[in-house]
Protein backbone atom coordinates (compact mmCIF):
# COMPACT_ATOMS: atom_id res chain seq x y z
CA UNK A 1 0.00 0.00 0.00
CA UNK A 2 1.64 3.38 -1.11
CA UNK A 3 1.40 6.33 1.20
CA UNK A 4 -1.83 8.37 -0.89
CA UNK A 5 -3.86 5.06 0.29
CA UNK A 6 -2.51 5.16 3.48
CA UNK A 7 -3.85 8.63 3.94
CA UNK A 8 -7.25 7.28 2.56
CA UNK A 9 -7.46 4.47 4.99
CA UNK A 10 -6.49 7.20 7.99
CA UNK A 11 -9.01 9.43 6.80
CA UNK A 12 -11.86 6.74 6.10
CA UNK A 13 -11.40 5.28 9.76
CA UNK A 14 -12.75 8.13 10.63
CA UNK A 15 -16.14 8.33 8.91
CA UNK A 16 -18.97 7.15 10.86
CA UNK A 17 -20.01 4.23 8.59
CA UNK A 18 -16.79 2.82 8.84
CA UNK A 19 -16.09 -0.73 10.34
CA UNK A 20 -13.88 0.31 13.36
CA UNK A 21 -12.72 -3.60 13.38
CA UNK A 22 -11.29 -3.69 10.19
CA UNK A 23 -8.95 -0.51 10.35
CA UNK A 24 -6.19 -1.51 13.28
CA UNK A 25 -5.68 -5.32 11.05
CA UNK A 26 -5.25 -3.48 7.53
CA UNK A 27 -2.74 -0.95 9.18
CA UNK A 28 -1.09 -3.40 10.79
CA UNK A 29 -0.77 -5.13 7.71
CA UNK A 30 1.08 -1.56 6.25
CA UNK A 31 3.29 -1.83 9.49
CA UNK A 32 1.66 -0.06 11.29
CA UNK A 33 2.58 -1.13 14.93
CA UNK A 34 3.10 0.27 18.43
CA UNK A 35 4.64 -0.93 21.33
CA UNK A 36 7.37 -0.10 24.08
CA UNK A 37 10.93 -1.05 23.94
CA UNK A 38 12.05 -4.57 24.74
CA UNK A 39 12.87 -4.28 28.27
CA UNK A 40 9.62 -2.58 29.60
CA UNK A 41 8.40 -4.94 31.03
CA UNK A 42 10.94 -5.85 33.31
CA UNK A 43 11.00 -1.91 33.92
CA UNK A 44 7.26 -2.83 35.08
CA UNK A 45 8.01 -5.11 37.23
CA UNK A 46 11.32 -3.51 38.99
CA UNK A 47 9.43 -0.10 39.20
CA UNK A 48 5.99 -1.74 41.00
CA UNK A 49 7.98 -4.05 43.12
CA UNK A 50 10.84 -1.88 44.75
CA UNK A 51 8.40 0.98 45.10
CA UNK A 52 6.30 -1.88 47.37
CA UNK A 53 9.24 -2.62 49.33
CA UNK A 54 10.21 1.31 49.99
CA UNK A 55 6.55 1.85 50.71
CA UNK A 56 6.87 -1.28 53.30
CA UNK A 57 9.96 0.21 54.88
CA UNK A 58 8.25 3.70 55.61
CA UNK A 59 5.69 1.64 57.10
CA UNK A 60 7.83 -0.39 59.68
CA UNK A 61 10.01 3.19 60.51
CA UNK A 62 6.43 4.79 60.97
CA UNK A 63 5.21 1.87 63.44
CA UNK A 64 8.64 1.82 65.24
CA UNK A 65 8.48 5.55 65.77
CA UNK A 66 4.95 5.36 67.38
CA UNK A 67 6.34 2.17 69.32
CA UNK A 68 8.87 4.63 71.14
CA UNK A 69 6.65 7.70 71.59
CA UNK A 70 4.00 4.94 73.16
CA UNK A 71 6.91 3.77 75.58
CA UNK A 72 7.53 7.32 76.04
CA UNK A 73 4.32 8.47 77.24
CA UNK A 74 4.19 5.27 79.41
CA UNK A 75 7.05 6.03 81.02
CA UNK A 76 6.12 10.03 81.68
CA UNK A 77 2.71 8.33 82.84
CA UNK A 78 4.11 6.16 85.49
CA UNK A 79 6.67 8.87 86.44
CA UNK A 80 4.00 11.66 86.98
CA UNK A 81 1.97 8.52 89.03
CA UNK A 82 5.26 7.54 91.29
CA UNK A 83 5.46 11.02 91.97
CA UNK A 84 1.98 11.72 92.90
CA UNK A 85 2.45 8.86 95.48
CA UNK A 86 5.59 9.62 96.85
CA UNK A 87 4.10 13.36 97.70
CA UNK A 88 0.63 12.10 99.11
CA UNK A 89 2.87 9.67 101.29
CA UNK A 90 5.40 12.14 102.81
CA UNK A 91 3.22 15.28 102.86
CA UNK A 92 -0.52 13.57 103.48
CA UNK A 93 -2.36 15.14 100.89
CA UNK A 94 -2.28 16.38 97.03
CA UNK A 95 -3.07 20.00 97.58
CA UNK A 96 -0.79 22.74 95.61
CA UNK A 97 1.06 23.40 98.71
CA UNK A 98 2.21 19.88 99.07
CA UNK A 99 3.10 19.91 95.29
CA UNK A 100 5.46 22.69 96.54
CA UNK A 101 6.66 20.56 99.73
CA UNK A 102 5.17 23.81 101.75
CA UNK A 103 2.18 20.97 103.19
CA UNK A 104 2.87 20.61 106.65
CA UNK A 105 5.20 24.18 107.12
CA UNK A 106 3.64 26.36 109.80
CA UNK A 107 3.83 29.70 108.89
CA UNK A 108 5.92 30.69 111.61
CA UNK A 109 8.84 28.56 110.77
CA UNK A 110 8.78 29.29 107.54
CA UNK A 111 9.37 33.30 108.83
CA UNK A 112 11.49 31.76 111.38
CA UNK A 113 13.84 30.09 109.16
CA UNK A 114 13.60 33.18 106.45
CA UNK A 115 14.43 35.91 109.36
CA UNK A 116 16.02 34.25 111.60
CA UNK A 117 13.88 35.61 114.56
CA UNK B 1 6.00 -22.03 35.43
CA UNK B 2 5.48 -18.76 33.19
CA UNK B 3 4.06 -21.41 30.49
CA UNK B 4 0.96 -21.93 33.01
CA UNK B 5 0.43 -18.03 33.67
CA UNK B 6 0.29 -17.66 29.44
CA UNK B 7 -2.64 -20.14 29.21
CA UNK B 8 -4.53 -18.54 32.09
CA UNK B 9 -7.35 -16.69 31.66
CA UNK B 10 -7.34 -12.36 32.62
CA UNK B 11 -9.36 -13.10 35.95
CA UNK B 12 -7.07 -15.69 37.23
CA UNK B 13 -4.17 -13.67 36.19
CA UNK B 14 -5.89 -10.66 38.25
CA UNK B 15 -6.70 -13.23 41.07
CA UNK B 16 -3.19 -14.41 41.35
CA UNK B 17 -2.05 -11.02 40.69
CA UNK B 18 -3.51 -9.63 43.80
CA UNK B 19 -2.13 -12.43 46.11
CA UNK B 20 1.10 -10.44 45.07
CA UNK B 21 2.46 -12.90 42.53
CA UNK B 22 4.80 -11.12 40.46
CA UNK B 23 4.62 -13.44 37.38
CA UNK B 24 1.17 -13.12 37.13
CA UNK B 25 1.37 -9.21 36.73
CA UNK B 26 4.25 -9.78 34.26
CA UNK B 27 2.15 -12.03 32.16
CA UNK B 28 -0.81 -8.84 32.63
CA UNK B 29 2.03 -6.36 31.14
CA UNK B 30 3.19 -8.65 28.28
CA UNK B 31 -0.42 -9.03 27.27
CA UNK B 32 -1.66 -5.70 27.29
CA UNK B 33 1.41 -3.68 26.44
CA UNK B 34 1.11 -3.20 22.78
CA UNK B 35 -2.96 -2.17 23.58
CA UNK B 36 -1.30 0.35 26.29
CA UNK B 37 1.37 1.33 23.27
CA UNK B 38 -1.23 2.01 20.52
CA UNK B 39 -3.33 4.75 22.78
CA UNK B 40 -0.19 6.20 24.63
CA UNK B 41 2.14 6.47 21.16
CA UNK B 42 -0.91 7.24 19.18
CA UNK B 43 -1.58 10.14 21.75
CA UNK B 44 1.88 11.45 22.58
CA UNK B 45 3.79 10.29 19.91
CA UNK B 46 7.00 8.00 20.06
CA UNK B 47 8.97 9.50 22.80
CA UNK B 48 10.30 8.46 26.01
CA UNK B 49 7.48 10.25 27.65
CA UNK B 50 4.85 8.17 26.41
CA UNK B 51 7.08 5.01 27.53
CA UNK B 52 6.86 7.37 31.03
CA UNK B 53 3.24 7.51 30.93
CA UNK B 54 3.14 3.05 29.84
CA UNK B 55 4.91 2.47 33.07
CA UNK B 56 2.50 4.75 34.95
CA UNK B 57 -0.51 3.25 33.45
CA UNK B 58 0.55 -0.85 34.89
CA UNK B 59 1.62 0.76 37.63
CA UNK B 60 -1.75 2.40 38.35
CA UNK B 61 -3.48 -0.84 36.88
CA UNK B 62 -1.53 -2.84 39.49
CA UNK B 63 -2.71 -0.76 42.54
CA UNK B 64 -6.20 -0.64 41.43
CA UNK B 65 -6.11 -4.13 40.81
CA UNK B 66 -8.52 -4.74 44.40
CA UNK B 67 -10.91 -2.08 43.03
CA UNK B 68 -11.65 -4.11 39.32
CA UNK B 69 -14.49 -5.95 40.04
CA UNK B 70 -14.58 -7.80 36.36
CA UNK B 71 -17.51 -6.32 35.18
CA UNK B 72 -15.92 -4.97 32.24
CA UNK B 73 -13.14 -6.72 30.26
CA UNK B 74 -9.61 -6.29 31.77
CA UNK B 75 -8.36 -4.46 28.21
CA UNK B 76 -10.96 -1.86 28.89
CA UNK B 77 -10.31 -1.09 31.95
CA UNK B 78 -6.55 -0.72 31.17
CA UNK B 79 -7.82 1.68 28.13
CA UNK B 80 -9.29 3.44 30.52
CA UNK B 81 -6.41 4.05 32.78
CA UNK B 82 -4.44 4.89 29.82
CA UNK B 83 -6.94 7.31 28.32
CA UNK B 84 -7.16 9.18 31.63
CA UNK B 85 -3.37 9.24 31.72
CA UNK B 86 -2.11 10.64 28.89
CA UNK B 87 -4.81 13.33 28.70
CA UNK B 88 -3.55 14.16 32.09
CA UNK B 89 -0.22 14.75 30.07
CA UNK B 90 -1.27 16.46 27.35
CA UNK B 91 -2.95 18.85 29.85
CA UNK B 92 -0.17 18.85 32.38
CA UNK B 93 2.03 19.51 28.92
CA UNK B 94 -0.28 22.22 27.89
CA UNK B 95 0.09 23.97 30.86
CA UNK B 96 3.78 23.76 30.92
CA UNK B 97 4.49 25.07 27.15
CA UNK B 98 1.46 27.80 27.87
CA UNK B 99 4.07 29.27 30.88
CA UNK B 100 7.22 29.07 28.73
CA UNK B 101 5.81 30.13 25.45
CA UNK B 102 3.57 31.84 23.54
CA UNK B 103 3.57 29.11 20.87
CA UNK B 104 1.23 26.93 23.25
CA UNK B 105 0.40 23.60 21.50
CA UNK B 106 2.38 24.23 18.43
CA UNK B 107 5.78 23.87 19.88
CA UNK B 108 4.65 20.84 21.36
CA UNK B 109 3.85 19.09 18.36
CA UNK B 110 7.08 20.43 16.51
CA UNK B 111 8.65 18.62 19.16
CA UNK B 112 7.05 14.93 19.38
CA UNK B 113 7.33 15.07 15.36
CA UNK B 114 11.08 16.32 15.46
CA UNK B 115 11.55 13.30 18.04
CA UNK B 116 9.23 10.68 16.04
CA UNK B 117 11.41 11.61 12.90
CA UNK B 118 14.56 10.60 15.27
CA UNK B 119 13.13 7.24 15.52
CA UNK B 120 13.53 6.53 12.35
CA UNK B 121 10.07 4.37 12.30
CA UNK B 122 8.82 3.28 9.01
CA UNK B 123 7.32 5.26 6.85
CA UNK B 124 3.63 4.07 7.39
CA UNK B 125 4.13 4.50 11.13
CA UNK B 126 5.61 7.64 10.56
CA UNK B 127 2.71 9.35 8.65
CA UNK B 128 0.23 7.61 10.73
CA UNK B 129 1.70 9.53 13.73
CA UNK B 130 2.00 12.68 12.08
CA UNK B 131 -1.63 12.55 11.10
CA UNK B 132 -2.77 11.99 14.68
CA UNK B 133 0.11 15.05 16.03
CA UNK B 134 -1.32 17.28 14.23
CA UNK B 135 -4.95 16.68 15.55
CA UNK B 136 -6.23 18.47 18.19
CA UNK B 137 -6.37 15.96 21.40
CA UNK B 138 -9.58 15.83 21.82
CA UNK B 139 -10.40 14.54 18.37
CA UNK B 140 -6.97 12.46 18.56
CA UNK B 141 -8.48 10.63 21.49
CA UNK B 142 -11.59 9.48 19.15
CA UNK B 143 -9.58 8.63 16.32
CA UNK B 144 -7.12 6.39 18.34
CA UNK B 145 -9.92 4.75 20.20
CA UNK B 146 -11.00 3.98 16.39
CA UNK B 147 -8.47 3.51 14.22
CA UNK B 148 -5.89 2.26 16.49
CA UNK B 149 -7.66 0.35 18.99
CA UNK B 150 -10.76 -0.57 16.55
CA UNK B 151 -13.40 0.59 19.23
CA UNK B 152 -16.86 1.05 17.80
CA UNK B 153 -18.20 5.08 18.35
CA UNK B 154 -20.40 3.25 21.36
CA UNK B 155 -17.42 1.70 23.08
CA UNK B 156 -15.59 4.70 22.38
CA UNK B 157 -18.12 7.07 24.13
CA UNK B 158 -18.35 4.37 27.14
CA UNK B 159 -14.70 4.30 27.87
CA UNK B 160 -14.20 8.43 27.28
CA UNK B 161 -17.32 9.12 29.03
CA UNK B 162 -18.68 11.27 26.97
CA UNK B 163 -21.96 11.81 25.35
CA UNK B 164 -22.63 9.66 22.12
CA UNK B 165 -23.70 12.32 20.15
CA UNK B 166 -20.77 14.25 21.12
CA UNK B 167 -18.27 11.47 20.28
CA UNK B 168 -19.70 11.41 16.23
CA UNK B 169 -19.56 15.21 16.02
CA UNK B 170 -15.80 14.92 16.97
CA UNK B 171 -15.07 12.32 14.80
CA UNK B 172 -16.65 14.21 12.16
CA UNK B 173 -14.18 16.86 12.74
CA UNK B 174 -11.85 15.12 12.96
CA UNK B 175 -12.36 13.61 9.68
CA UNK B 176 -12.16 17.21 7.95
CA UNK B 177 -8.89 17.87 10.31
CA UNK B 178 -7.40 14.40 8.77
CA UNK B 179 -8.27 15.36 5.48
CA UNK B 180 -6.26 19.09 5.66
CA UNK B 181 -3.51 17.73 7.23
CA UNK B 182 -2.48 14.98 4.85
CA UNK B 183 -2.90 17.33 2.28
CA UNK B 184 0.23 18.93 4.03
CA UNK B 185 2.28 15.94 4.38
Amino acid sequence: MNPTEIKKLIIASAAEEADPHETPGKLEDEGVSFDFSSDFTDKVISRIFTEKLTVIRDIDFGRSLSTVFYRIALTGVAAIVILLLSIFLSEGSISFNSFLGMGNTYDESVLYLLTGI
Amino acid sequence: MKESYRQADENELVQTSLKGDKLAFEEIVSRYRKLVARTVKGMLGDSVFAEDIGQEVFIKLYYSLPEFRGEAKLSTYIQKIAVNLTLNEIKRRKRFFSMFSQKGNNEMYEYEIADHEAAEKREATELVNKALMGLDPKFRVIVVMRMLQGYSTKETADILKLPLGTVLSRLSRAQEQLKEILQTI
